[in-house]
């Protein structure tokens, strides 16, 4: 399958955020591009955004950090520690934005095959629903755009993930 | 008005729930009495009700105020907000990705090549 829709699902009654997308690479490639400063600095984040500070230590223990630089010369720190990392199928690590150092969420990531290609799935647990919710509007004050087109989407999204465990 | 963090959840909540979200869908089409609201969920015009309060309270439905009827529309407040969080993580997983596909491309041009 090569469809690379992003799909994203808020679980109800958990705190947490999950998004699916599939890549055209195998797992071994495509968890070295998720983990390894040198390909991470090639495509993390919006474009506008200038990524000025990018470090990854993808073992068990080892921390990230990635600071942003924002087109208002604003800049947005991010950083954790892997927690668990069983390359290339499966890495567990904590996520911390400066903007709320008490919020710490803990990001799943796991690269399935899937064909030729990796299907990865990313979930969120923050510590609060108002922690997701801070989280998520911390972006929003970054200057990203606001609409509500993509509701009809997202409703669709959710319909279909009911449908499914049905 | 920027809502706090407890109207979003009170808005996740809201839209968890099936029926709930089809009497959002209803509703796109034009306003609703609860009789009108009622009917094809074979619930009763008190279920209905509850429900309606649940989306009332996420700002994401009005009433009216003719007192025999009431009907319920749409109302922006709630969609907005809960909208405006999805879009913002949205957006940057999907440029992230496309990003990320292009690198790929890259990549693979450079090892094809070499």
């Amino acid at each position: 399958m090569t469809n690379r829709r992003l799909e994203i699902e808020v679980p109800p009654g958990e705190p947490a955020v999950v998004f699916r997308r599939f890549v055209d690479a195998p797992p071994s490639l495509v968890f070295a591009l998720w983990t390894e400063p040198e390909h991470l600095r090639n495509w993390w984040g919006p474009r506008q955004f200038e990524l000025v500070v990018c470090e990854s230590d993808p073992r068990a223990g080892g921390s990230y950090r990635f600071v942003q630089r924002a087109p208002d010369g604003q800049e947005h720190t991010f950083d954790g520690v892997y927690r668990e990392v069983d390359r290339p199928r499966r890495l567990v690590r904590t996520f911390v934005y400066a903007g709320a150092p008490e919020d710490e969420s803990v990001e799943t990531v796991t690269f399935q095959r899937d064909g030729g290609g990796t299907l990865i799935t990313s979930t969120s647990v923050f510590p609060s629903f108002a922690a997701r919710d801070f989280y998520a509007r911390a972006g929003m004050e970054a200057g990203l755009r606001e609409s509500h087109q993509r509701l009809d989407e997202w409703l669709k999204a959710i319909d279909n993930e009911t449908n499914r465990r049905q | 008005m920027t809502p706090t963090t407890d109207e979003l959840s009170i808005v996740f909540a809201a839209l968890a729930d099936p029926t709930r979200r089809a009497m959002l869908d209803r509703l796109r089409s034009g306003e609703a009495t609860l009789n009108e609201l009622a009917l094809p969920f074979e619930m009763s015009v008190q279920g209905v009700s509850q429900h309606l309060k649940v989306l009332e309270r996420a700002g994401l439905v009005t009433r009216g105020r003719l007192a025999q009827t009431r009907p319920a529309r749409l109302s922006s407040g709630g969609l907005q907000a809960a909208s405006g969080w999805l879009e913002c993580y949205r957006e940057f997983w999907e440029e992230s990705f496309e990003r990320l596909d292009e690198y790929l491309e890259d990549l693979q041009a450079r090892e094809d090549g070499s």
